[in-house]
């Protein structure tokens, strides 16, 4: 007992750069599913609009996303006690460690922005052909789901569109959850089928309600 | 749009819903799902080499490296993306028993994939998805029909089902007796 408490200590000073300590194996895999989803997102919107804001945060979810694994696999280690409690583990493991593969797969997709290629004349206009076609869309004055939350609005469910990212002023808000707040003005980046899209932009320039939407 | 191009970017919606599934195969411990990753691996496979040979023979042809090198590039990544959703999909297939937390996890998705099959006589069969308004009606987007051995990616309000299609539909949860309706006979 004492041995193992001593082995938990090391670790904890080890690594006490990873903020992450008191996170659940439960609450890392949720971010690492949800991040892995994102940062593909976030990696062809950097594409497409050769925005460098955007390939700047692929490469910081990529390194969270390797201490998440870190981490989990720590913990998951620390955790099994019998040979059932180790085989539950590795499947666990193994769904962890295909989103980390996820994220750097994304990173190094990105990096074509820094290899002095002309992406801009070749990989553009494919990416806007594709099934979930990636916009930029502006909230105006007079959207009614400016001041609105995103889980509250349930924009995903009713547009089939999601939200990538934000940028309100000059700052970024990268995969908004249910809690982040819509603001007149902001610009959002979104991903999803045309449809939705264009419902979705009907709404954000004031020309439909979204209570008409979601009846 | 060119062959490469087209390959490309089917390269790309197939890595997608590969993910899509492959995450709700391991929500509902189901196989066919996760058979259905597998599958479309196979064609990634396909897709990626092709887009290999043809980008060099273009690069041999027009010298045109910047062209090659993106192609080959986009092509590697979204084969590795391609190849996690199969190591997802490969906890179901190998029967892993599937730990509570990693259950509660994925529960926390506020929208589902769902598979379904369109029986003959049903309401869809034989409508075009505009007709019917599938997306408004019951909040169930269709990211993809499988007929036959064929797919129908990101189909739009023109597409029309037939009875024996198989649809992959995403939405919130609620959404599951709605579907269950429609598509049956």
């Amino acid at each position: 007992m004492k041995r193992k408490r001593s082995i938990e200590k090391e670790i904890e000073e080890e690594h006490e750069e990873i903020k992450y300590e008191d996170t659940s194996v439960r609450e890392l895999l949720t971010m690492m599913k949800d991040y892995s989803e994102l940062i593909t997102d976030l990696a062809y919107a950097a594409i497409v609009f050769e925005n460098t804001d955007l390939a700047d945060e692929v490469g910081h979810i990529e390194s969270e996303m390797d201490k998440m694994m870190y981490l989990i696999r720590l913990k998951s280690m620390l955790s099994a006690r019998t040979l059932e409690d180790a085989e539950r583990l590795s499947g666990l493991l193994q769904v962890a460690s295909a989103a980390e593969k996820i994220s750097d797969a994304a990173e190094d997709m990105v990096g074509i922005l820094n290899m002095d290629v002309d992406v801009r004349s070749i990989l553009p206009h494919i990416l806007k052909e594709a099934d979930e076609k990636i916009h930029t869309l502006k909230i105006l004055n007079d959207s009614d789901i400016a001041g609105r939350l995103i889980g509250e609005l349930r924009i995903e469910s009713f547009t089939g569109v999601r939200i990538v990212a934000i940028r309100r002023r000059n700052r970024w808000i990268y995969g908004p959850n249910g809690h982040s707040e819509l603001a007149s003005g902001d610009i959002i980046i979104v991903c999803g089928v045309d449809a939705g899209f264009e419902e979705l932009k009907e709404v954000a320039h004031g020309r439909l309600s979204w209570n008409e939407v979601i009846s | 749009m060119k062959e490469t191009e087209k390959k490309l970017l089917e390269m790309k919606n197939t890595s997608e819903l590969m993910l899509d599934l492959a995450y709700s195969a391991l929500l509902y411990y189901n196989h066919d799902i996760a058979e259905e990753v597998v599958e479309l691996e196979d064609r990634i496979d396909y897709l990626y080499e092709d887009i290999q040979k043809a980008s060099l023979n273009k690069f041999k042809e027009t010298g045109n490296f910047d062209r090659a090198l993106i192609f080959m590039k986009v092509a590697d990544a979204i084969e590795r993306i391609a190849d996690a959703a199969l190591d997802i999909a490969d906890v179901v297939l190998r029967d892993i028993e599937i730990h509570p937390v990693l259950r509660q996890s994925l529960k926390e998705s506020d929208t589902i994939m769902l598979k379904k099959p369109v029986h003959k006589g049903s309401l869809l069969d034989g409508k075009s998805l505009g007709q019917v308004n599938l997306a408004s009606e019951t909040g169930m987007w269709v990211v993809a029909i499988k007929r036959g051995n064929e797919w129908i990616y990101g189909p739009d309000e023109n597409t029309v089902l037939m009875g024996g299609d198989i649809i992959f539909t995403r939405g919130p949860e609620d959404s599951i007796d709605t579907m269950n309706k429609w598509t049956s006979p």
